[in-house]
Protein backbone atom coordinates (compact mmCIF):
# COMPACT_ATOMS: atom_id res chain seq x y z
CA UNK A 1 0.00 0.00 0.00
CA UNK A 2 2.77 2.27 1.06
CA UNK A 3 4.61 1.42 -2.15
CA UNK A 4 1.68 2.53 -4.26
CA UNK A 5 1.47 5.78 -2.32
CA UNK A 6 5.18 6.32 -2.89
CA UNK A 7 4.78 5.66 -6.60
CA UNK A 8 1.88 8.08 -6.94
CA UNK A 9 3.78 10.75 -5.03
CA UNK A 10 6.90 10.22 -7.15
CA UNK A 11 4.92 10.39 -10.38
CA UNK A 12 3.31 13.62 -9.21
CA UNK A 13 6.68 15.12 -8.53
CA UNK A 14 8.18 13.97 -11.82
CA UNK A 15 5.24 15.47 -13.73
CA UNK A 16 5.81 18.67 -11.83
CA UNK A 17 9.46 18.73 -12.86
CA UNK A 18 8.57 18.16 -16.49
CA UNK A 19 6.14 21.03 -16.40
CA UNK A 20 8.95 23.32 -15.28
CA UNK A 21 9.65 23.64 -18.98
CA UNK A 22 6.13 24.06 -20.39
CA UNK A 23 7.10 25.15 -23.92
CA UNK A 24 9.47 22.26 -24.39
CA UNK A 25 6.90 19.87 -22.97
CA UNK A 26 4.20 21.13 -25.31
CA UNK A 27 6.38 20.94 -28.40
CA UNK A 28 7.54 17.44 -27.63
CA UNK A 29 4.02 16.26 -26.93
CA UNK A 30 2.96 17.70 -30.25
CA UNK A 31 5.82 15.92 -31.98
CA UNK A 32 4.69 12.66 -30.41
CA UNK A 33 1.17 13.29 -31.65
CA UNK A 34 2.37 13.78 -35.22
CA UNK A 35 4.58 10.71 -35.02
CA UNK A 36 1.88 8.37 -33.77
CA UNK A 37 -0.74 9.84 -36.13
CA UNK A 38 1.61 8.94 -38.99
CA UNK A 39 1.80 5.38 -37.71
CA UNK A 40 -1.96 5.21 -37.71
CA UNK A 41 -2.09 6.73 -41.19
CA UNK A 42 0.23 3.99 -42.43
CA UNK A 43 -2.23 1.38 -41.19
CA UNK A 44 -5.11 3.22 -42.80
CA UNK A 45 -3.28 3.33 -46.15
CA UNK A 46 -2.41 -0.36 -46.02
CA UNK A 47 -5.97 -1.28 -45.17
CA UNK A 48 -7.19 0.95 -48.00
CA UNK A 49 -4.99 -0.99 -50.40
CA UNK A 50 -6.04 -4.50 -49.40
CA UNK A 51 -9.44 -3.79 -47.89
CA UNK A 52 -9.07 -6.98 -45.87
CA UNK A 53 -6.33 -9.20 -44.42
CA UNK A 54 -7.46 -12.80 -44.02
CA UNK A 55 -10.78 -12.52 -42.18
CA UNK A 56 -9.91 -9.09 -40.70
CA UNK A 57 -11.86 -6.07 -41.96
CA UNK A 58 -10.51 -2.48 -41.73
CA UNK A 59 -12.33 -1.79 -38.46
CA UNK A 60 -10.82 -4.91 -36.92
CA UNK A 61 -7.33 -3.85 -37.94
CA UNK A 62 -7.78 -0.37 -36.46
CA UNK A 63 -8.84 -2.05 -33.25
CA UNK A 64 -5.71 -4.19 -33.18
CA UNK A 65 -3.61 -1.11 -33.80
CA UNK A 66 -5.39 0.77 -31.03
CA UNK A 67 -4.86 -1.94 -28.43
CA UNK A 68 -1.13 -2.12 -29.16
CA UNK A 69 -0.72 1.63 -29.24
CA UNK A 70 -2.56 2.29 -25.97
CA UNK A 71 -0.76 -0.55 -24.18
CA UNK A 72 2.69 0.32 -25.43
CA UNK A 73 2.51 4.01 -24.67
CA UNK A 74 0.83 3.58 -21.30
CA UNK A 75 3.80 1.41 -20.43
CA UNK A 76 6.13 4.13 -21.68
CA UNK A 77 4.38 6.82 -19.65
CA UNK A 78 4.36 4.99 -16.35
CA UNK A 79 7.22 2.55 -16.77
CA UNK A 80 9.76 4.94 -18.26
CA UNK A 81 12.27 3.99 -15.58
CA UNK A 82 12.42 0.51 -17.08
CA UNK A 83 11.60 1.14 -20.72
CA UNK A 84 14.07 3.94 -21.23
CA UNK A 85 16.02 5.20 -18.28
CA UNK A 86 17.61 2.13 -16.82
CA UNK A 87 20.82 2.13 -18.91
CA UNK A 88 21.58 5.75 -18.08
CA UNK A 89 20.73 5.16 -14.44
CA UNK A 90 23.34 2.45 -14.42
CA UNK A 91 25.97 4.35 -16.32
CA UNK A 92 25.65 7.55 -14.35
CA UNK A 93 25.89 5.65 -11.09
CA UNK A 94 22.53 7.02 -9.99
CA UNK A 95 21.49 3.44 -9.30
CA UNK A 96 23.84 3.52 -6.30
CA UNK A 97 21.75 6.27 -4.80
CA UNK A 98 18.66 4.10 -5.16
CA UNK A 99 20.40 1.16 -3.53
CA UNK A 100 21.15 3.30 -0.49
CA UNK A 101 17.46 3.56 0.34
CA UNK A 102 15.29 1.12 2.22
CA UNK A 103 13.14 0.24 -0.79
CA UNK A 104 13.11 -2.33 -3.56
CA UNK A 105 15.24 -1.52 -6.57
CA UNK A 106 12.52 -2.03 -9.13
CA UNK A 107 10.06 0.11 -7.17
CA UNK A 108 12.55 2.95 -7.14
CA UNK A 109 13.49 2.55 -10.78
CA UNK A 110 9.80 2.85 -11.62
CA UNK A 111 9.55 5.86 -9.34
CA UNK A 112 12.52 7.51 -11.03
CA UNK A 113 10.99 8.44 -14.38
CA UNK A 114 7.76 9.04 -16.25
CA UNK A 115 7.19 10.19 -19.79
CA UNK A 116 3.95 12.17 -19.92
CA UNK A 117 4.58 13.31 -23.52
CA UNK A 118 3.47 9.89 -24.65
CA UNK A 119 -0.08 10.79 -23.66
CA UNK A 120 -0.42 12.07 -27.24
CA UNK A 121 0.32 8.58 -28.55
CA UNK A 122 -2.17 7.04 -26.14
CA UNK A 123 -4.75 9.50 -27.45
CA UNK A 124 -4.15 8.39 -31.04
CA UNK A 125 -4.40 4.77 -29.94
CA UNK A 126 -7.64 5.44 -28.09
CA UNK A 127 -9.02 7.16 -31.18
CA UNK A 128 -8.10 4.11 -33.27
CA UNK A 129 -9.88 1.89 -30.74
CA UNK A 130 -13.05 3.94 -30.90
CA UNK A 131 -13.03 4.18 -34.71
CA UNK A 132 -12.29 0.46 -34.97
CA UNK A 133 -15.02 -0.43 -32.50
CA UNK A 134 -17.58 1.68 -34.47
CA UNK A 135 -16.57 0.31 -37.87
CA UNK A 136 -16.51 -3.29 -36.71
CA UNK A 137 -19.80 -2.69 -34.89
CA UNK A 138 -18.62 -4.39 -31.72
CA UNK A 139 -21.53 -5.29 -29.50
CA UNK A 140 -20.10 -4.40 -26.08
CA UNK A 141 -20.92 -6.53 -23.03
CA UNK A 142 -19.42 -6.37 -19.55
CA UNK A 143 -17.42 -9.49 -20.33
CA UNK A 144 -15.94 -7.92 -23.43
CA UNK A 145 -15.00 -4.79 -21.50
CA UNK A 146 -13.32 -7.02 -18.94
CA UNK A 147 -11.41 -8.84 -21.67
CA UNK A 148 -10.16 -5.53 -23.05
CA UNK A 149 -9.13 -4.23 -19.62
CA UNK A 150 -7.34 -7.48 -18.88
CA UNK A 151 -5.54 -7.34 -22.20
CA UNK A 152 -4.35 -3.77 -21.54
CA UNK A 153 -3.13 -4.48 -18.01
CA UNK A 154 -1.31 -7.69 -18.84
CA UNK A 155 0.00 -6.13 -22.03
CA UNK A 156 1.73 -3.48 -19.91
CA UNK A 157 3.21 -6.19 -17.67
CA UNK A 158 4.40 -8.10 -20.72
CA UNK A 159 6.17 -5.04 -22.09
CA UNK A 160 7.76 -4.26 -18.74
CA UNK A 161 8.97 -7.84 -18.60
CA UNK A 162 10.49 -7.63 -22.08
CA UNK A 163 12.19 -4.34 -21.32
CA UNK A 164 13.61 -5.91 -18.18
CA UNK A 165 15.61 -8.24 -20.45
CA UNK A 166 17.48 -5.20 -21.68
CA UNK A 167 17.99 -4.04 -18.11
CA UNK A 168 19.51 -7.40 -17.21
CA UNK A 169 21.92 -7.21 -20.13
CA UNK A 170 22.90 -3.73 -18.99
CA UNK A 171 23.73 -4.91 -15.50
CA UNK A 172 26.25 -7.35 -16.91
CA UNK A 173 27.75 -5.19 -19.63
CA UNK A 174 26.92 -1.64 -18.49
CA UNK A 175 25.70 -0.74 -21.95
CA UNK A 176 22.41 -1.15 -23.73
CA UNK A 177 21.86 -4.01 -26.12
CA UNK A 178 20.12 -3.09 -29.33
CA UNK A 179 19.30 -6.72 -30.01
CA UNK A 180 16.61 -6.68 -27.36
CA UNK A 181 14.84 -3.93 -29.28
CA UNK A 182 13.89 -6.57 -31.85
CA UNK A 183 11.33 -8.02 -29.49
CA UNK A 184 10.24 -4.81 -27.75
CA UNK A 185 9.97 -2.16 -30.46
CA UNK A 186 9.95 -4.89 -33.12
CA UNK A 187 7.14 -6.62 -31.27
CA UNK A 188 5.13 -3.43 -31.20
CA UNK A 189 5.49 -2.87 -34.95
CA UNK A 190 4.75 -6.47 -35.89
CA UNK A 191 1.95 -7.13 -33.45
CA UNK A 192 -0.12 -4.12 -34.23
CA UNK A 193 -1.41 -6.50 -36.90
CA UNK A 194 -3.02 -9.81 -35.93
CA UNK A 195 -0.59 -12.68 -35.61
CA UNK A 196 -2.26 -15.00 -38.14
CA UNK A 197 -1.15 -12.91 -41.11
CA UNK A 198 2.48 -13.85 -40.40
CA UNK A 199 4.49 -16.93 -41.38
CA UNK A 200 5.17 -19.63 -38.85
CA UNK A 201 8.54 -18.49 -37.39
CA UNK A 202 7.17 -15.08 -36.49
CA UNK A 203 4.03 -16.64 -35.03
CA UNK A 204 6.15 -18.82 -32.79
CA UNK A 205 8.29 -15.86 -31.77
CA UNK A 206 5.32 -13.70 -30.78
CA UNK A 207 3.38 -16.50 -29.13
CA UNK A 208 6.04 -18.36 -27.20
CA UNK A 209 8.94 -15.96 -26.65
CA UNK A 210 7.23 -12.59 -26.55
CA UNK A 211 3.57 -13.63 -26.25
CA UNK A 212 1.92 -10.53 -27.71
CA UNK A 213 -0.48 -12.86 -29.58
CA UNK A 214 -1.70 -14.43 -26.34
CA UNK A 215 -1.99 -11.18 -24.44
CA UNK A 216 -3.53 -9.00 -27.17
CA UNK A 217 -4.71 -10.90 -30.22
CA UNK A 218 -6.65 -13.66 -28.50
CA UNK A 219 -8.82 -11.28 -26.44
CA UNK A 220 -9.27 -8.88 -29.37
CA UNK A 221 -10.39 -11.80 -31.59
CA UNK A 222 -12.95 -12.61 -28.88
CA UNK A 223 -14.15 -9.00 -28.73
CA UNK A 224 -14.63 -8.88 -32.48
CA UNK A 225 -16.48 -12.20 -32.44
CA UNK A 226 -13.82 -13.63 -34.73
CA UNK A 227 -11.91 -15.95 -32.37
CA UNK A 228 -8.23 -16.23 -33.27
CA UNK A 229 -7.51 -19.76 -34.57
CA UNK A 230 -11.11 -20.57 -33.62
CA UNK A 231 -10.20 -20.87 -29.92
CA UNK A 232 -13.06 -20.96 -27.38
CA UNK A 233 -14.15 -17.80 -25.54
CA UNK A 234 -12.58 -18.55 -22.15
CA UNK A 235 -9.11 -18.45 -23.70
CA UNK A 236 -9.57 -14.70 -24.09
CA UNK A 237 -9.45 -14.44 -20.29
CA UNK A 238 -6.74 -16.98 -19.60
CA UNK A 239 -4.18 -16.30 -22.34
CA UNK A 240 -3.35 -12.72 -21.27
CA UNK A 241 -1.98 -14.13 -18.01
CA UNK A 242 1.07 -15.01 -20.10
CA UNK A 243 2.02 -11.33 -19.76
CA UNK A 244 2.13 -11.65 -15.98
CA UNK A 245 4.17 -14.85 -16.33
CA UNK A 246 6.78 -13.12 -18.50
CA UNK A 247 6.98 -10.25 -16.04
CA UNK A 248 7.34 -12.58 -13.05
CA UNK A 249 10.06 -14.56 -14.75
CA UNK A 250 12.03 -11.50 -15.81
CA UNK A 251 11.62 -9.93 -12.39
CA UNK A 252 13.21 -13.02 -10.84
CA UNK A 253 16.05 -12.87 -13.37
CA UNK A 254 16.49 -9.15 -12.71
CA UNK A 255 16.78 -9.75 -8.98
CA UNK A 256 19.42 -12.38 -9.53
CA UNK A 257 21.30 -10.08 -11.88
CA UNK A 258 21.30 -7.26 -9.34
CA UNK A 259 23.45 -9.45 -7.11
CA UNK A 260 26.14 -9.16 -9.75
CA UNK A 261 25.83 -5.41 -9.87
CA UNK A 262 29.28 -3.87 -9.64
CA UNK A 263 28.66 -0.16 -9.55
CA UNK A 264 30.68 2.46 -11.42
CA UNK A 265 33.18 5.14 -10.48
CA UNK A 266 33.46 6.83 -7.13
CA UNK B 1 31.55 -5.83 19.68
CA UNK B 2 32.34 -2.57 17.98
CA UNK B 3 29.70 -0.68 16.00
CA UNK B 4 31.44 -1.28 12.67
CA UNK B 5 33.42 -4.45 12.44
CA UNK B 6 35.20 -5.27 9.18
CA UNK B 7 37.19 -8.44 8.94
CA UNK B 8 39.29 -9.38 5.94
CA UNK B 9 37.14 -7.53 3.39
CA UNK B 10 38.27 -8.35 -0.13
CA UNK B 11 36.81 -7.12 -3.38
CA UNK B 12 38.16 -7.81 -6.84
CA UNK B 13 37.00 -6.21 -10.06
CA UNK B 14 37.57 -7.74 -13.44
CA UNK B 15 38.50 -5.16 -16.02
CA UNK B 16 38.46 -6.04 -19.67
CA UNK B 17 41.12 -4.36 -21.72
CA UNK B 18 40.41 -3.03 -25.15
CA UNK B 19 40.96 -5.64 -27.82
CA UNK B 20 44.23 -5.22 -29.69
CA UNK B 21 44.56 -5.81 -33.38
CA UNK B 22 44.73 -9.48 -34.30
CA UNK B 23 43.60 -10.52 -30.85
CA UNK B 24 40.60 -12.77 -30.70
CA UNK B 25 39.62 -12.41 -27.09
CA UNK B 26 39.93 -9.41 -24.90
CA UNK B 27 42.45 -9.62 -22.14
CA UNK B 28 41.08 -9.51 -18.66
CA UNK B 29 42.88 -8.13 -15.67
CA UNK B 30 41.92 -8.47 -12.08
CA UNK B 31 42.09 -5.40 -9.96
CA UNK B 32 42.08 -5.95 -6.27
CA UNK B 33 40.22 -2.95 -4.92
CA UNK B 34 40.29 -4.18 -1.34
CA UNK B 35 42.77 -6.65 0.01
CA UNK B 36 41.85 -8.26 3.33
CA UNK B 37 40.88 -5.01 4.97
CA UNK B 38 40.07 -5.15 8.66
CA UNK B 39 39.16 -2.41 11.09
CA UNK B 40 36.65 -1.56 13.75
CA UNK B 41 34.94 1.69 14.60
CA UNK B 42 33.12 2.48 17.82
CA UNK B 43 29.81 4.23 18.02
CA UNK B 44 30.09 8.01 17.96
CA UNK B 45 33.55 8.08 16.42
CA UNK B 46 34.45 10.56 13.70
CA UNK B 47 36.91 8.80 11.45
CA UNK B 48 38.78 10.24 8.52
CA UNK B 49 39.43 7.88 5.67
CA UNK B 50 42.17 8.92 3.29
CA UNK B 51 44.23 7.49 0.51
CA UNK B 52 45.09 8.36 -3.08
CA UNK B 53 42.57 7.98 -5.90
CA UNK B 54 41.81 4.35 -6.56
CA UNK B 55 42.93 3.17 -3.14
CA UNK B 56 39.59 1.51 -2.44
CA UNK B 57 37.92 4.14 -0.27
CA UNK B 58 34.69 4.29 -2.22
CA UNK B 59 34.60 0.51 -2.50
CA UNK B 60 34.75 0.29 1.28
CA UNK B 61 31.86 2.72 1.61
CA UNK B 62 29.87 0.79 -0.99
CA UNK B 63 30.45 -2.47 0.84
CA UNK B 64 29.55 -1.05 4.23
CA UNK B 65 26.41 0.58 2.85
CA UNK B 66 25.24 -2.62 1.16
CA UNK B 67 25.56 -1.61 -2.50
CA UNK B 68 28.26 -4.16 -3.25
CA UNK B 69 28.93 -7.68 -2.06
CA UNK B 70 32.54 -8.54 -1.13
CA UNK B 71 34.39 -11.52 -2.59
CA UNK B 72 35.77 -12.41 0.79
CA UNK B 73 35.67 -11.38 4.43
CA UNK B 74 32.82 -10.21 6.58
CA UNK B 75 31.53 -6.96 7.96
CA UNK B 76 28.92 -6.04 10.49
CA UNK B 77 27.49 -2.61 11.01
CA UNK B 78 25.36 -2.30 14.13
CA UNK B 79 25.02 -6.08 14.07
CA UNK B 80 23.82 -6.21 10.45
CA UNK B 81 25.60 -7.61 7.43
CA UNK B 82 25.01 -4.72 5.01
CA UNK B 83 24.81 -6.61 1.72
CA UNK B 84 22.56 -9.30 3.14
CA UNK B 85 20.07 -6.96 4.73
CA UNK B 86 20.41 -4.02 2.36
CA UNK B 87 16.95 -2.53 2.84
CA UNK B 88 16.87 -2.96 6.60
CA UNK B 89 20.37 -1.52 6.81
CA UNK B 90 19.56 1.43 4.58
CA UNK B 91 17.13 2.97 7.07
CA UNK B 92 19.93 3.22 9.62
CA UNK B 93 22.56 4.89 7.49
CA UNK B 94 22.94 8.10 5.55
CA UNK B 95 25.29 8.55 2.63
CA UNK B 96 26.43 11.70 0.89
CA UNK B 97 28.43 11.41 -2.29
CA UNK B 98 30.07 14.74 -3.07
CA UNK B 99 29.72 14.16 -6.78
CA UNK B 100 26.32 12.58 -6.91
CA UNK B 101 23.00 14.01 -5.91
CA UNK B 102 20.19 12.17 -4.25
CA UNK B 103 17.73 15.02 -4.49
CA UNK B 104 15.50 15.81 -7.47
CA UNK B 105 16.88 18.39 -9.85
CA UNK B 106 13.86 20.37 -10.94
CA UNK B 107 11.67 20.57 -7.86
CA UNK B 108 11.93 22.64 -4.67
CA UNK B 109 14.13 20.86 -2.15
CA UNK B 110 11.26 20.73 0.33
CA UNK B 111 9.40 18.46 -2.11
CA UNK B 112 12.48 16.27 -2.36
CA UNK B 113 12.65 16.03 1.42
CA UNK B 114 8.98 15.16 1.57
CA UNK B 115 9.49 12.31 -0.89
CA UNK B 116 12.48 11.10 1.12
CA UNK B 117 10.24 11.06 4.18
CA UNK B 118 7.92 8.75 2.25
CA UNK B 119 10.79 6.55 1.06
CA UNK B 120 12.26 6.18 4.54
CA UNK B 121 8.83 5.90 6.17
CA UNK B 122 9.63 8.61 8.72
CA UNK B 123 6.60 9.39 10.95
CA UNK B 124 5.15 12.85 10.28
CA UNK B 125 5.89 14.37 13.68
CA UNK B 126 9.44 13.08 13.84
CA UNK B 127 10.02 14.34 10.33
CA UNK B 128 8.84 17.85 11.21
CA UNK B 129 11.01 17.99 14.28
CA UNK B 130 14.05 16.74 12.42
CA UNK B 131 13.48 19.01 9.44
CA UNK B 132 13.21 22.06 11.69
CA UNK B 133 16.40 21.23 13.51
CA UNK B 134 18.30 20.53 10.31
CA UNK B 135 17.09 23.54 8.35
CA UNK B 136 18.12 25.76 11.22
CA UNK B 137 21.53 24.19 11.66
CA UNK B 138 22.22 24.19 7.95
CA UNK B 139 20.57 27.55 7.30
CA UNK B 140 18.28 26.20 4.66
CA UNK B 141 15.14 28.04 5.74
CA UNK B 142 14.84 30.40 2.80
CA UNK B 143 16.01 27.86 0.27
CA UNK B 144 13.36 25.24 0.92
CA UNK B 145 11.13 26.54 -1.86
CA UNK B 146 13.94 26.80 -4.38
CA UNK B 147 14.51 24.05 -6.95
CA UNK B 148 17.81 22.25 -6.53
CA UNK B 149 19.10 23.37 -9.93
CA UNK B 150 19.08 27.01 -8.82
CA UNK B 151 21.22 26.45 -5.73
CA UNK B 152 24.93 27.13 -5.54
CA UNK B 153 27.27 24.22 -4.93
CA UNK B 154 27.60 25.07 -1.24
CA UNK B 155 23.85 25.38 -0.79
CA UNK B 156 23.32 22.17 -2.67
CA UNK B 157 25.74 20.29 -0.44
CA UNK B 158 23.90 21.59 2.62
CA UNK B 159 20.63 20.40 1.12
CA UNK B 160 22.14 16.98 0.36
CA UNK B 161 23.36 16.70 3.91
CA UNK B 162 19.93 17.61 5.23
CA UNK B 163 18.34 15.00 2.96
CA UNK B 164 20.64 12.27 4.15
CA UNK B 165 20.04 13.03 7.82
CA UNK B 166 16.25 13.40 7.79
CA UNK B 167 15.65 9.83 8.85
CA UNK B 168 18.08 10.18 11.75
CA UNK B 169 20.74 7.67 10.70
CA UNK B 170 23.13 6.37 13.35
CA UNK B 171 25.92 6.20 10.78
CA UNK B 172 26.85 8.76 8.16
CA UNK B 173 29.16 8.11 5.22
CA UNK B 174 30.54 11.23 3.62
CA UNK B 175 32.36 10.85 0.36
CA UNK B 176 34.29 14.04 -0.35
CA UNK B 177 31.61 16.36 0.99
CA UNK B 178 33.68 19.54 0.71
CA UNK B 179 34.79 19.04 -2.87
CA UNK B 180 34.54 22.31 -4.76
CA UNK B 181 33.23 24.35 -1.84
CA UNK B 182 34.44 27.83 -0.95
CA UNK B 183 36.11 28.54 2.39
CA UNK B 184 32.98 29.81 4.14
CA UNK B 185 30.88 26.84 3.07
CA UNK B 186 33.62 24.44 4.08
CA UNK B 187 33.89 25.90 7.55
CA UNK B 188 30.12 25.91 8.01
CA UNK B 189 29.91 22.31 6.88
CA UNK B 190 32.64 21.23 9.28
CA UNK B 191 30.94 23.03 12.15
CA UNK B 192 27.71 21.32 11.37
CA UNK B 193 29.25 17.86 11.20
CA UNK B 194 30.98 18.40 14.50
CA UNK B 195 27.68 19.41 16.10
CA UNK B 196 25.75 16.54 14.60
CA UNK B 197 28.35 14.12 15.88
CA UNK B 198 28.36 15.59 19.37
CA UNK B 199 24.66 16.15 19.79
CA UNK B 200 23.24 13.00 18.22
CA UNK B 201 26.20 10.68 18.62
CA UNK B 202 26.17 10.02 14.89
CA UNK B 203 29.12 7.93 13.81
CA UNK B 204 30.82 9.51 10.80
CA UNK B 205 33.15 7.99 8.26
CA UNK B 206 34.58 10.80 6.19
CA UNK B 207 36.35 10.19 2.91
CA UNK B 208 38.22 13.19 1.66
CA UNK B 209 41.28 14.56 -0.05
CA UNK B 210 41.06 17.75 1.92
CA UNK B 211 43.46 17.38 4.82
CA UNK B 212 41.99 20.41 6.54
CA UNK B 213 38.72 18.49 6.85
CA UNK B 214 40.55 15.71 8.59
CA UNK B 215 42.53 17.86 10.95
CA UNK B 216 39.47 19.93 11.88
CA UNK B 217 37.11 17.02 12.42
CA UNK B 218 38.67 13.66 12.91
CA UNK B 219 40.30 12.29 16.01
CA UNK B 220 41.23 9.20 14.09
CA UNK B 221 42.58 8.63 10.61
CA UNK B 222 42.77 5.52 8.51
CA UNK B 223 45.04 5.52 5.49
CA UNK B 224 44.32 3.17 2.65
CA UNK B 225 46.58 2.29 -0.27
CA UNK B 226 46.21 -0.43 -2.87
CA UNK B 227 43.32 -1.86 -0.91
CA UNK B 228 45.32 -2.27 2.28
CA UNK B 229 45.23 -0.38 5.53
CA UNK B 230 48.52 1.42 5.99
CA UNK B 231 47.84 3.46 9.07
CA UNK B 232 45.19 3.65 11.73
CA UNK B 233 45.52 6.13 14.55
CA UNK B 234 45.53 9.77 15.54
CA UNK B 235 46.45 12.42 12.97
CA UNK B 236 49.37 13.90 14.99
CA UNK B 237 50.92 10.43 15.19
CA UNK B 238 50.62 10.03 11.47
CA UNK B 239 52.17 13.42 10.86
CA UNK B 240 54.98 12.82 13.33
CA UNK B 241 56.12 9.94 11.21
CA UNK B 242 56.52 11.95 8.08
CA UNK B 243 56.82 15.45 9.36
CA UNK B 244 60.62 15.57 9.67
CA UNK B 245 61.41 18.87 7.99
CA UNK B 246 60.59 22.43 9.02
CA UNK B 247 61.10 25.67 7.17
CA UNK B 248 61.78 29.11 8.62
CA UNK B 249 62.34 32.34 6.74
CA UNK B 250 64.11 35.33 8.19
CA UNK B 251 65.42 38.76 7.32
CA UNK B 252 68.21 40.60 9.11
CA UNK B 253 68.38 44.30 9.79
CA UNK B 254 70.96 45.37 7.22
CA UNK B 255 73.33 43.25 5.17
CA UNK B 256 74.28 40.27 7.26
CA UNK B 257 75.88 37.14 5.81
CA UNK B 258 74.36 33.93 7.05
CA UNK B 259 76.46 32.06 9.60
CA UNK B 260 77.81 28.64 8.76
CA UNK B 261 74.95 26.15 9.29
CA UNK B 262 75.45 22.58 10.47
CA UNK B 263 75.22 19.77 7.91
CA UNK B 264 71.69 18.71 7.01
CA UNK B 265 70.38 22.25 6.72
CA UNK B 266 69.56 23.79 3.38
CA UNK B 267 69.41 27.51 2.70
CA UNK B 268 68.09 29.60 -0.14
CA UNK B 269 68.75 33.31 -0.29
CA UNK B 270 66.37 35.61 -2.07
CA UNK B 271 66.58 39.39 -1.98
CA UNK B 272 67.97 39.61 1.55
CA UNK B 273 65.60 36.94 2.78
CA UNK B 274 66.83 33.52 3.83
CA UNK B 275 64.76 30.37 3.67
CA UNK B 276 66.17 27.62 5.86
CA UNK B 277 65.03 24.01 5.79
CA UNK B 278 66.12 21.88 8.72
CA UNK B 279 65.25 18.72 10.60
CA UNK B 280 64.18 19.57 14.18
CA UNK B 281 65.02 16.10 15.48
CA UNK B 282 68.67 16.57 14.43
CA UNK B 283 69.03 20.28 15.04
CA UNK B 284 66.67 21.62 17.72
CA UNK B 285 64.86 24.78 16.69
CA UNK B 286 66.13 26.78 19.71
CA UNK B 287 69.72 25.93 18.80
CA UNK B 288 69.19 27.04 15.20
CA UNK B 289 67.64 30.32 16.28
CA UNK B 290 70.47 30.98 18.73
CA UNK B 291 72.95 30.40 15.93
CA UNK B 292 71.11 32.76 13.58
CA UNK B 293 70.80 35.40 16.25
CA UNK B 294 74.50 35.36 16.95
CA UNK B 295 75.14 36.56 13.38
CA UNK B 296 73.17 39.79 13.61
CA UNK B 297 69.97 41.59 14.44
CA UNK B 298 66.93 39.64 13.18
CA UNK B 299 64.19 41.91 11.98
CA UNK B 300 61.69 39.33 10.81
CA UNK B 301 61.27 35.62 11.36
CA UNK B 302 58.48 33.33 10.29
CA UNK B 303 58.07 29.64 10.80
CA UNK B 304 56.12 28.16 7.95
CA UNK B 305 53.09 26.20 9.11
CA UNK B 306 53.16 22.50 8.31
CA UNK B 307 51.57 21.83 5.02
CA UNK B 308 49.55 18.71 5.47
CA UNK B 309 49.11 18.14 1.77
CA UNK B 310 52.86 18.04 1.26
CA UNK B 311 53.20 15.65 4.13
CA UNK B 312 50.56 13.33 2.78
CA UNK B 313 52.12 13.46 -0.67
CA UNK B 314 55.46 12.54 0.88
CA UNK B 315 53.78 9.78 2.79
CA UNK B 316 52.12 8.35 -0.32
CA UNK B 317 55.48 8.45 -2.07
CA UNK B 318 57.19 6.68 0.75
CA UNK B 319 54.50 4.03 0.96
CA UNK B 320 54.91 3.64 -2.78
CA UNK B 321 51.31 4.40 -3.70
Amino acid sequence: MNTIKLYIKSVGMLMKSQLQYPASFLMQTLAQLVMEAEEFLAVILIVDRFDRLNQWMPGDLFFFFGVMSVTFYLTEIFGRGITGNFPSLLRSGQLDTLLLRPRGVLTQVLCSAVDPRRIACVAVGAAALIIGSRMAQVSWTPLKALALAESLVFGCLLLLGLFLIEAVFCIYSVKSVELVNAITYGGRSACQYPIDIYPRPLRVMFTVIAPFALVMHVPVGYLLDKPLFGWPGWTAFVCPLAGAAVFALMYAVFRRAMRHYRSTGS
Amino acid sequence: MAFIEADGLTKTFTVRKKRQKGQLLREKTQIRALDALSFSIEKGELVGYIGPNGAGKSTTVKLLSGILTPDGGTARVGGRVPWQERRQHASHIGVVFGQRSQLWWDVPILDSFDLLREIYRVPEDRYKERLNALTEALQLGELLRTPLRLLSLGQRMRAELCGSLLHGPELLFLDEPTIGLDAVSKLALRDFLMQENRRNGTTVLLTTHDMEDISALCSRVMVLGHGKKLFDGALPDLLARYDTRRIITLRYAGEVPLPQLPAGCACEAEGGQYKITYAPDKLPTSQLIALLQSAGDIRELTAQPQNIDHLIAAMYREMDL
